[in-house]
């Protein structure tokens, strides 16, 4: 059976919440739950609302998504 | 997480394939027009049942059949109905069968009798043609120290570069083995740079599959429940899928 592909979108941090959560307003308008991606943590790259970011998101759950880079 | 397979877990999918494969075979000979796709559906259960297996799909929250049926503009996930098969119909079945606690996952996309005119035939047959090499390229690629970036590149190329058809960007082939879906994501085209793609190492075992539009690449919900694709444009999809293991020697496919 054929399984739909994650995607990367883009987004804006608009608060952080505890254990490395934020909630990221998309670049299309969603506001969703987000914690970061393991390689950010093992290099200590913070994350401060107002950051623009790269969220990679599954089809499967448009709630939850991973913050994977930090845009300048 | 990617899961490697050790060999007993690999000979254990092999039977799991081959029963898929001997059902998936005798299924497309029963392929004609005056079919319908429950017909073909009940015949697929009851095949890989009598060969020891349980339909794979049946495992999937929501799912009740053992194979998705997608006839012409459908992409994937065509839930078998009363619909009754024409001459010139394109039909794509896909299956899976769960056997000792493993999952293998295979589909073939075959031309239904004959269309109106030998031009439109011949149009098919190049069409499906495409994506049988498109699927031959990827397979070609998965072998130890490639990434999964070579084997999306290598079939994004023969269908887009070479034949001219569009490569669906939303559905992806996978990894294959306790689950029904597993990572990694293996799309059929390429999607950034090839070595930040997954590294393919030994005891992998992966589904790859080449879901392919006629037309233009986008596809909708054909219709309310929740589960059948079909192309935007409404032109011909196709769908091939393999499930294989990555080995020393190079891919080994599981399902024949």
């Amino acid at each position: 059976m054929a399984h739909q592909g994650s995607m990367e979108m883009e987004g804006v941090v608009r608060e952080s919440l505890p254990n490395t959560l934020f909630r990221v307003e998309l670049s299309n308008g969603g506001l969703v739950l987000c914690h970061l991606s393991g390689k950010m943590r093992m290099n200590f790259i913070k994350i401060l609302p107002g950051d623009k970011v790269r969220v990679e998101m599954t089809p499967y759950d448009k709630e939850k998504g991973r913050i994977t880079f930090r845009l300048k | 997480m990617i899961k490697i397979k050790s060999k007993e877990e690999i000979k254990i999918m092999q039977h799991s394939g081959h029963i898929l494969a001997e059902t998936l075979w005798e299924v497309l000979k029963h392929v004609k027009p005056g079919v319908s796709e429950i017909e073909l559906d009940a015949l697929a259960e009851k095949l890989i049942r009598e060969k020891g297996g349980e339909p794979g799909f049946q495992k999937v929250t929501g799912y009740r059949h053992a194979t998705c049926i997608s006839v012409n503009d459908i992409v994937v996930h065509g839930i078998p109905t009363n619909y009754v098969l024409k001459e010139g119909d394109i039909i794509g079945i896909d299956c899976g069968v769960f056997y000792k606690g493993f999952h293998t996952d295979m589909a073939q996309t075959i031309r239904v009798g004959n269309a109106a005119s030998k031009a439109q035939n011949d149009e098919i047959d190049r069409f499906l043609e495409a994506g049988k090499k498109a699927l031959e390229a990827g397979i070609a690629q998965a072998t130890l120290g490639n990434h999964v970036g070579d084997i999306s590149r290598a079939m994004q190329t023969v269908i887009e570069a070479q034949n001219g058809y569009s490569v669906v960007r939303s559905l992806v082939g996978h990894g294959v083995g306790r689950d029904l879906h597993e990572d990694p994501e293996i799309p059929g085209y390429l999607m950034g740079r090839i070595e930040k793609s997954p590294l393919l190492r030994e005891g992998m075992v992966i589904a790859i599959e080449i879901i392919y539009n006629q037309g233009s690449p986008e596809i909708v919900f054909a219709n309310r429940d929740g589960w059948t694709l079909k192309t935007a444009d409404s032109s011909l999809a196709g769908l091939f899928e393999r499930s294989l293991a990555i080995t020393k020697d190079g891919p080994l496919i599981i399902t024949q």
